[in-house]
């Protein structure tokens, strides 16, 4: 690695860096959150179901707007955070620094499909059988 | 481009050669090695969660969770659970020193959040054993 690269964190920039700790902190809150309600709460265990993920138990859980606000807001933060991480590991490597500008927009938009995906996928759930 | 070019990564003389490496500095190749993968994580989670949408009823949803539920699923689960509580308790060590909080007592506050770490690994395990070993250990 040449001796006269600029350092990362000066490439990725210092909102980069504080959204990063700002996410991760409230990715520990969402992960507890999300464990507690998918495995604790058992919301389907009156059904007398095995302790087993049905499409049923997801549905009726995801009736309650919160539910679907936890789930959307957290994928948002793990979208958010994940690719901001990997874009300070591409920005390691000389190659990628050159094209920061292509890998901004990537970036962006794997994450935005990424995020539009991961909301219409819970749409079988949401107006499932739930109700 | 020639492999050479990759000497700083890999070659003896590297700071990344295990024998170079602190203990710092293994924490931040774990960290790093933990968050890309679970960026790929991510994407085979949506990939699952999309079979919902494939069959009336969720049909094919159910049984790919009847699939999963297998035993080595849940052990593969259970590689998950390492990672995650890894990626998290060393996150949180990061942002603590960030904030300027315990600096003066790094290494303290490394074994302690590892050791919260390794705690809540057994807590994991614990609560998925009975579903790697339906029928008990002999
Ligand atoms: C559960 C709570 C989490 C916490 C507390 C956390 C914390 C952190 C922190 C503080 C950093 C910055 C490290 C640094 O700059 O040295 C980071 C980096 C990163 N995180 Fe997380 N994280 C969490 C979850 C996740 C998840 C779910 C993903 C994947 C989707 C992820 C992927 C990454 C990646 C790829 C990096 C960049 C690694 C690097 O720069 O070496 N993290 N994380």
């Amino acid at each position: 690695m040449s001796e006269q690269r600029v350092a990362t964190s000066k490439v990725a920039g210092t909102w980069a860096w504080a959204f990063q700790r700002i996410s991760a902190v409230l990715l520990i809150v969402f992960l507890g959150v999300h464990l507690y309600a998918a495995h604790f709460m058992d919301v389907g265990a009156e059904t007398g179901e095995e302790p087993l993920i049905t499409f049923d138990e997801v549905s009726l859980r995801l009736d309650q707007l919160l539910y679907i606000v936890v789930d959307y807001g957290m994928l948002s933060m793990v979208l958010l955070h994940g690719l901001n991480g990997f874009r300070t590991v591409l920005f390691d490597f000389d190659m990628f620094v050159r094209r920061k500008k292509l890998i901004d927009v990537t970036l962006w938009v794997v994450g935005i499909g990424t995020l539009i995906w991961g909301i219409v996928i819970l749409f079988p759930f949401i107006s499932g059988a739930g109700g | 481009m020639k492999i050479s070019s990759f000497k700083w990564l890999f070659g003896r003389n590297s700071e990344f050669w295990p024998t170079n490496m602190k203990t710092g500095m293994w924490a931040w190749v774990g960290h790093r090695l933990t968050g890309l993968a679970l960026v790929a994580y991510v994407f085979l989670h949506l990939s699952f969660i999309s079979t919902a949408s494939m069959a009336e009823g969720g049909a094919d949803f159910d049984a790919l969770m009847e699939t999963t539920s297998q035993p080595l699923f849940v052990a593969m689960d259970f590689l998950l659970v390492i990672v995650v509580i890894y990626h998290a308790m060393n996150g949180l060590r990061v942002v603590l020193f960030d904030l300027g909080v315990g600096i003066r007592r790094q290494k303290l506050v490394f074994w302690v959040t590892m050791a919260i770490s390794a705690v809540l690994i057994v807590g994991g395990l614990l609560a998925i054993w009975h579903l790697v070993f339906p029928e008990g250990v002999a």
